[in-house]
This record gives C-alpha cells, sequence and structure tokens, in this order.
C-alpha cells in the first residue's frame, strides 16, 4: 500500500465537513476503512467514492448510520448480482 | 424549450404547502436517487428533474416567479423589462427578480449541468453544483463510458486513444478483457469541486465475438470435424488455435463429442503476462453419405464381421 494512496482522517473531516464520529462510524459499519499508522489514521483513496456516497445519501435523504449499513450491503448485493447476471449470460452465449 | 410543471414533478398541486414539498421532495428523492439507483440513466435524469422541481418550489421566491408567470414564462423578460422602465422612471415593483449573474444552489450532488434549459432560462445562470450542501470538496462526477471491440483485439493488449467530454485520453487495454468488465481509470473523471480530486473514468468493454471460437473467460471452445477412419483407426489432425495451427494427435477408437484438452492455448489471462488458459476442441465425427460400390462393399463387410 503506497503512503499517497492515504489520506488523513483528520483532512477528511476538514474537506467533507463532517464530525469524526462519521468517518469513525463508517469504519466500524464496515463501509470503509480505516488504517492507523504511528497513532494517526488514513482512509485509502480507493474507498473516497463510498465514503461520498454515504454522505450524499446521509445528507440528501436524511439517512442514519443504520439505514446507510442497509443501503450498502443491499447495493453490494445488487453489484454481485449484476455480476453474476453478466457472467451468466456470458456463458448463455457459449450455447446460441 | 418546454413548459416543466414543476408541481406535477413532486406530483403537488399548486396549493401545497412547503411541508408538503418537502416531504414530496425526500420521498421521490429517495425513490430515485441516483446512489440507490446504480447504472439507471432513467433514475438519474428523474432525480435531477425533482431536484429542478425542489429547487424552484421550496425557495418562497423562485416559486413566486415561477407561480407568476407560470406558462408565460417565455414573456418574464419582457415584463422584467416593463419593470426597470418602470422603476427608473420613479415608479416601482418592489422585489423584482433575481439577477443574471445570481447563483443558485441546489442539493444534488452531480455534474454541473444537470438543470433544464428552462431553469436556466427563468432563473438566470447556470445552477452550480456545490457537491454537498455545506459547501464541502467533493471528488468529480465519475464518468462511464462503453468500449466496443472485436474478440480478436483483446487477445494481445492494446493501446487505445479515447475521446471523453472532448479530451483524448490514451490507455492501454490489457490482453484477456471481458465481455461486460469495466475498469477504472482514476483521476479522468469531471473535475473535482471546490477543490476535491476529480472523479474516475469508469470504462465497460462490449466485446464482439467475431470468431468461430467460444470464450467463457480464458479458456476456449471450438469444434473440429473429424473422418469416420481417423476416429476409428486414430491418426494426426491439424487443429485451428486463436494465433494459427496445431498438429494433433487423434486416440483410435475416438468417439463422436469426444473432447480433448490443449493446455496453455487458450485465452491470455488478464493481466497475467504470457499465462493462457485452455483450448476445449471437440470432436464431431463426420459419417460418409456418398460410398463408392468398392467402400460400400467393405462396410458390408464390416458389418458381418460383426463391427
Amino acid at each position: 500500500m503506497k503512503k499517497e494512496d492515504l489520506i488523513p482522517a483528520e483532512e477528511i473531516c476538514i474537506r467533507y465537513e463532517v464530525e469524526h464520529q462519521f468517518v469513525s462510524s463508517l469504519s466500524e459499519i464496515g463501509i470503509i476503512e480505516i488504517i492507523t499508522i504511528e497513532d494517526a489514521e488514513y482512509v485509502h483513496c480507493d474507498y473516497l467514492g463510498d465514503f461520498e456516497k454515504m454522505i450524499r445519501l446521509h445528507r440528501d435523504l436524511d439517512i442514519n448510520l443504520e439505514g446507510l449499513e442497509a443501503i450498502n450491503h443491499l447495493l453490494k448485493r445488487i453489484r454481485e448480482l449484476q455480476k453474476d447476471n453478466r457472467r451468466l449470460k456470458n456463458r448463455l452465449g457459449l450455447y446460441e | 424549450m418546454e413548459f416543466i410543471d414543476y408541481y406535477k414533478l413532486l406530483e403537488l398541486d399548486k396549493s401545497a404547502s412547503q411541508a408538503d414539498i418537502k416531504k414530496a421532495y425526500r420521498r421521490l428523492a429517495r425513490k430515485y436517487h441516483p446512489d440507490l439507483n446504480p447504472d439507471d440513466k432513467a433514475a438519474q435524469a428523474r432525480f435531477q428533474q425533482i431536484n429542478e422541481a425542489h429547487e424552484v418550489l421550496s425557495d418562497p421566491e423562485k416559486r413566486k416567479k415561477y407561480d407568476e408567470y407560470g406558462k408565460d414564462w417565455k414573456h418574464a423578460d419582457q415584463f422584467e423589462e416593463a419593470r426597470r422602465q418602470q422603476a427608473a422612471s420613479g415608479g416601482g415593483f418592489g422585489g423584482g427578480f433575481g439577477g443574471g449573474g445570481q447563483s443558485y444552489s441546489y442539493s444534488g450532488s452531480f455534474d454541473e449541468d444537470t438543470f433544464s434549459d428552462f431553469f436556466e432560462q427563468m432563473f438566470g445562470g447556470r445552477a452550480r453544483a456545490r457537491g454537498s450542501h455545506r459547501g464541502g470538496h467533493f471528488k468529480g462526477q465519475d464518468y462511464n463510458a462503453e468500449l466496443q471491440l472485436r474478440l480478436s483485439e483483446v487477445y494481445r493488449s492494446q493501446k487505445h486513444t479515447l475521446t471523453v467530454n472532448g479530451k483524448n485520453i490514451r490507455l492501454t487495454i490489457p490482453a484477456g478483457v471481458e465481455n461486460g468488465q469495466t475498469i477504472k481509470i482514476r483521476g479522468h473523471g469531471g473535475p473535482g469541486v471546490q477543490g476535491g480530486p476529480k472523479g474516475d473514468l469508469y470504462i465497460t468493454f462490449n466485446i464482439i465475438n467475431n470468431t468461430n471460437f467460444r470464450r467463457e473467460k480464458e479458456n476456449l471452445y471450438s469444434t473440429e470435424e473429424i473422418d469416420l477412419t481417423t476416429a476409428v483407426l486414430g491418426g494426426e489432425i491439424h487443429v485451428r488455435t486463436f494465433d494459427g495451427k496445431v498438429k494433433l494427435k487423434v486416440k483410435p477408437g475416438t468417439q463422436n463429442g469426444a473432447r480433448v484438452k490443449l493446455s496453455g492455448k487458450g485465452f491470455p489471462k488478464y493481466k497475467k503476462e504470457n499465462q493462457f488458459g485452455d483450448l476445449y476442441i471437440t470432436y464431431k465425427v463426420k459419417t460418409p453419405e456418398h460410398l463408392t460400390a468398392k467402400q460400400r462393399e467393405l462396410f458390408e463387410e464390416l458389418k458381418k464381421s460383426g463391427l
């Protein structure tokens, strides 16, 4: 893991104007991962997209953390099903 | 440019209170929010319309203007001009319109061109996406693109130049990408909002099979015809592989539909240099249809011998 891909959690809180508690809670429910290096907390930039999605849902739709957890789980399921669907379509192509 | 009925969009009537508007917006936003409807362009378009309707109706000033001119919005500029002249000559209409340079914000978090021309014309100035209601620094919008390639093209790594929003992006497509696979190119999406990082570009491959091979991941499948005598007695045949031909020994007594595996003669494994899948060949034994008298006689003899 490259250090330049890690964003300090503190910076995230400032840039996105969220409480540190919000970032920690998203980490607790497994939506993002906080990496601790020498007592400093970081978030990998790959999580940025999901993180922003959660902020949007939280702010646009007033969804609380429990709701975000459920939505995140269901969105993951949708992505898996879409992937399965694509794989099955590809396999079906073998018999066409 | 069509008149847009914002009340209809939010499924409200004109007498709706601010609480009704908020409630309707929340209800519809939950249904059509793009984050809850991945890859659904219709939902995204609907959400943008809902956002626009909410932007106007939830702001008492904009709502007043919208209600005042309604379907006559095209004449709003003329009315405004008349007001201005009256004000200059000492008369006065209190209030007036929002200036052309005034910028409005909305609660969506998508690209900047999300409001209709109708909105722009009526309320002046392009709405600016803040990305956040609180003016945060957001990552730019992710772009999605589809790239159609032929199966023969993805057998080897390819350099392509894509034009996304007028910008040329050169990229190397690794050999072995799959149909429907999406790759992410970091930082080639929309510009960040208020200093946020750029969005990403997602490219989904649509691979058209222009060959006689069938592909499943890194394995290839094909059918080869062999004649009856080769199937019975065994022999050597030449079979097609994806990039040439190979000589193959056929075992005596090969059955119709028998399958052989040619290890490493399949499709390249994605992002694994010099690693290939396997090629599976199914034999189709060709039964002779037209026999000479001599051949018929020999088959009769075989039959008599108990074959």
